[in-house]
């Protein structure tokens, strides 16, 4: 990368595509990932790539064009491109509804990067494997899971001059053990730095889980269940709620949960929400993809809906300003929040929330979630690695995975408790340019979750999500 | 073949990948014209070393790329902990070593046509959508994708491949007071795309199906909600190509059967021992894995560890018959040939099992309008809206985007927010009639996301409309 610095390269693509018109964004990805199942490695994957995006605009038309390379002939190729793909469409359509790229604001600094993860040592993540395998071989369970660790710097060249630069390092591991009965348990644990990460202890308490109930699950009928969600479970309730409720582009089209209602009670009083992009465990980011700074944004406070978030675009239709919610890739999918922070309760643990509960149901995570209805924040789901019955307080017995068809806003208003320790949790899904995100919640305990099948044979189910 | 010279000495097994991009993705969203043009081009190399894999992925196409690329493989391959000794590695199911050359077939380079053209096509399919009023958001687009590869191995394969896929699609979205509902055409995940130049673009006709997919979104609003029910359900083509996809697809990839992905993707309810000795359905389910369908997204001429491609039996009369495997996982469960499943996308990530176009075989149950007649009371559901399944594929719930009544034998009302649940064994044990074959078709599903780093891969599901008894059905 020597003369090739992402911002350098930055510069130059905004430059091949006429300078004042264009917005070039330069994103240099170097990341590790080792995977394991059974207790043995299995696939492990070093990427270094970078990526070169030029926006154009012609009479509020924008082109995009992207390339992986940086020799000057590749950047005006890429420049051309979306130069005329703007030009075109300006040509036939005349003006756009795009306003126009975003004047830089004033970026504040953050704690997103750790230089000792950014050193991206194989050798670190072969020792997390390797206590990851004793762990399981002391359990009698099998380890599968992964490490990860990466480094992004992304540079914007803005058409006003300035370029903005941010880099963040991410480090993830999560470990599904199986137990002798073929039950499975989870752990994960993510951050900046590759330090805040014991692996034994995540290993531990995925192989706890696994080893929790030696009996047979128990086939639960179908209906409601009052349900103590883990920080993992409910990490799944604030995806859908930033799709279905905070997504500014289907707010504005009338489209969002949240349509109609900015202003009114829509969950549990005890339910607060914002986009913290600099909250102390998350995942700092210190712009959006239209460099906008990213700053603290509420979005419910004591069950009140307060915002949604907003790229340039939506907010153009929305009659709002930008809050720095834009997504690589263009506005097409709407702004969504990207560190969104739930604030605690007065519950010390899992095990407190389960103490007020006689009968219900304690999900460690959900899996496979889609939305159904997104205009009521409905969506489905199957609880997975560790669901288990609570009786009279105490955590019993395992439980075949159920499926959960529920409104993410419905289960946030029925919330009775939440823990008092807010984790940053991550799906640690890494597709296309690595972009690590996670939210910054409790575990939660919530009445009448309704839930609509199981997955043990035989039992009966309800396609119905009311 | 320098860098597989290089690798040779220093791991039992490798292979690169060279690979290059471009995709085009053209878009009109309530007026709005959405214009992405993606080049990309780089090197994979995965190595072998004492049992753990290694893959390194650079950017470019020099020597220095690939030898970056080849020096972290084997650092990262080494760093792993040692599962075996020198020459104890599970083995690899021999191959012939991959030569040649393959191109997917692509009458009009997709390429070649003009962004004005694409766009004057969109805005007329997306003009004839916004005349609904109640229409709120419309959308047209088409995509064009093209991808060159050259494959290398320590086993002496040696070939080249050019793959063009292009397809479009419609989705109006119709908003009240009452709800939201959606119309797709010709299917909701991404239209259609195909193996095909833009030929196929043309076959679709979206600006003459336009009218009808906003009509009906609107119609939507006011439809009756589907009731709740367990009933006789028939599918059509492209939600029964994603329960396809979901439900036999991935619970028939070998390496979820044996674990490999329990911790994303999950594991599957079929046994590695499960071939001719489970039911997965009923005695008219007949599912094959064909590589070499033409115009199939999940087709190609070698797969990416070099196994060419072929057809494989999945299921035969409701049995299990076959796995899709690669050359480790077939060897692990002794078959004696890999299924050639390994795909990767792009350069930066490793081949995984992935399917292949896995199809439901048409049977002899004559037209849609027939299979209809033939029904004295049901369901017909059209094209998808939500899908989920365990992580075993074992529970499942899909919604459509609309559903009709079916009464005395023919369609009846409209019916809106169609959902229906159920267990895979019980669900196709309840497959009593498939159509024709003057009814099979080809669906596209192009984001199914598997592995860590996740990939994306693009396949196509053949099947003719099919129906199932004993569905419970109800409203989302």
């Amino acid at each position: 990368m020597s003369g090739q610095a992402p911002q350098e390269v930055a510069e130059r693509a905004r430059e091949a595509a006429g300078g004042e018109h264009a917005l070039a964004t330069v994103t240099r990805e170097r990341s590790l990932a080792l995977r394991f199942a059974r207790s043995r490695p299995t696939q492990a994957t070093s990427v270094d790539d970078l990526t070169v995006e030029v926006a154009a605009v012609r009479e509020g038309n924008v082109g995009r064009a992207t390339t992986n390379d940086v020799e000057p002939d590749a950047l005006r190729r890429c420049a051309d491109a979306a130069v005329r793909a703007a030009e075109t469409a300006a040509g036939q359509a005349g003006p756009g509804a795009y306003p126009g790229f975003p004047e830089p604001g004033a970026l504040r600094a953050h704690h997103g990067h750790d230089p000792e993860t950014a050193l991206l040592d194989p050798a670190r993540g072969g020792e997390v494997l390797s206590a990851a395998f004793e762990v399981a071989a002391e359990t009698g369970t099998q380890a599968n899971g992964l490490w990860t660790a990466g480094e992004v710097e992304t540079a914007i060249a803005t058409p006003s001059g300035p370029v903005l630069v941010d880099r963040v390092t991410d480090a993830f591991l999560k470990v599904v053990a199986f137990g002798a009965g073929g039950r499975s348990g989870y752990a994960a644990r993510t951050s900046v730095a590759l330090r805040d990460i014991d692996a034994r202890a995540v290993a531990t308490g995925a192989a706890a889980k696994a080893t929790a109930a030696s009996s047979a699950p128990v086939a639960l009928e179908p209906g409601e269940y009052t349900v103590v969600m883990e920080s993992h479970a409910v990490h799944e309730l604030l995806w859908v709620l930033g799709q279905t409720a905070f997504n500014g582009l289907a707010h504005a089209e009338g489209r969002g949960a949240l349509a109609g209602r900015l202003g009114t009670r829509v969950v549990s009083a005890a339910v607060n929400l914002s986009d913290s992009p600099r909250y102390a465990s998350t995942l700092p980011r210190a712009f959006d993809a239209e460099g906008v700074p990213k700053a603290p944004l509420p979005l419910i406070q004591d069950g009140v809906a307060h915002g949604v978030v907003h790229d340039v675009r939506s907010g153009a239709i929305a009659g709002a300003s930008s809050t720095g919610h834009a997504q690589a890739g263009g506005p097409a999918g709407g702004p969504l929040p990207t560190n969104l922070v739930m604030v605690g309760g007065g519950a010390a643990d899992e095990g407190e929330l389960c103490a007020g509960v006689e009968r219900g149901i304690y999900v460690t995570r959900l899996w496979y979630t889609n939305i159904v209805r997104p205009e009521e924040s409905l969506f489905t789901a199957v609880t997975r690695d560790g669901t288990f019955l609570i009786e009279d307080g105490r955590v019993t017995r395992p439980v075949a995975d159920m499926r959960v068809t529920d409104s993410a806003l419905g289960v946030l208003s029925r919330v009775r408790a939440l823990g008092a320790r807010s984790v940053l949790t991550s799906d640690g899904e890494l597709y296309g340019r690595r972009f690590v995100s996670g939210s910054v919640c409790p575990p939660l305990r919530a009445a009448a979750v309704r839930f609509t099948g199981s997955a043990a044979p035989g039992t009966s189910s309800r396609a119905s999500g009311a | 073949m320098d860098l597989v010279d290089a690798a040779s000495g220093r791991a039992s097994y490798a292979d690169v990948r060279h690979v290059r991009m471009l995709a085009e993705d053209v878009a009109l969203r309530n007026g709005e014209r959405l214009l992405d043009r993606r080049e990309e081009e780089g090197i994979g190399v995965r190595v072998r070393v004492n049992g753990a894999w290694g893959f390194g992925a650079a950017r470019g196409s020099g020597r220095a790329d690939g030898e970056d690329a080849l020096a972290r493989a084997l650092a990262l391959a080494q760093a792993q902990p040692v599962a075996v000794g020198p020459g104890d590695e599970p083995g690899l199911t021999p191959e012939a070593p991959a030569t040649g050359s393959h191109t997917a077939p692509c009458e009009i380079d997709p390429f070649e046509v003009s962004l004005g053209h694409k766009l004057e096509l969109l805005a007329q399919a997306e003009a004839a959508m916004r005349c609904e009023p109640l229409v709120s958001v419309a959308r047209a687009q088409v995509s064009s994708r093209s991808e060159e590869k050259i494959f290398a191995s320590t086993d002496g394969a040696l070939y080249e491949q050019r793959i063009v896929e292009c397809g479009g699609g419609l989705v109006a979205i119709a908003v009240d007071g009452s709800g939201t509902q959606v119309r797709s055409y010709p299917g909701s995940h991404s239209g259609h795309v195909a193996q095909a130049g833009w030929e196929h673009v043309a076959e679709l006709d979206l600006v003459g199906n336009a009218p009808r997919v906003a009509a009906e979104a609107a119609a939507l609003l006011s439809a009756p909600v589907c009731p709740s029910d367990r009933t006789t359900l028939i599918l059509a083509k492209e939600q029964l190509g994603l329960q396809i996809h979901e439900s036999v697809g991935h619970a028939l990839e070998l390496d979820r059967v044996l674990g490999g992905e329990a911790s994303y993707a999950g594991t599957s309810f079929v046994p590695a021992d499960g071939i001719g000795s489970m039911r997965l359905g009923s005695e008219v389910m007949n599912v094959t894995a064909d590589a070499t369908l033409p115009g199939a997204l999940g087709s190609f001429g070698w797969d990416d560890e070099g196994v060419q491609a072929q057809a494989i039996p999945l299921v035969g009369e409701g049995m299990v018959r076959g796995f899709l495997s690669s050359r480790e996982s077939a060897a692990e469960i002794g078959l004696s040939r890999s299924g050639g499943c390994m795909r990767a996308e792009g350069f930066t990530r490793q081949p995984i099992v992935r399917m292949t176009n896995v199809s439901l075989d048409p049977g002899t149950a004559g037209t849609l309008e027939e299979l209809i007649a033939g029904t004295q009371r049901g369901i017909y559901m059209e094209t998808n809206r939500s899908w989920s399944i365990d992580s075993r594929r074992l529970h499942f719930q899909f919604a459509g985007e609309a559903a009709w009544e079916i009464a005395d034998g023919r369609l009846q009302r409209m019916l809106r927010d169609p959902v229906y649940a159920g267990t895979t064994p019980h669900f196709w044990g309840g497959l009593d009639a498939v159509c024709s074959p003057s009814e099979w078709a080809l669906a596209s599903v192009t984001n199914c996301g598997k592995g860590e780093p996740g990939q994306l891969a693009s396949v196509s599901h053949g099947s003719a409309p099919a129906r199932f008894r004993d569905v419970l059905v109800g409203s989302g």
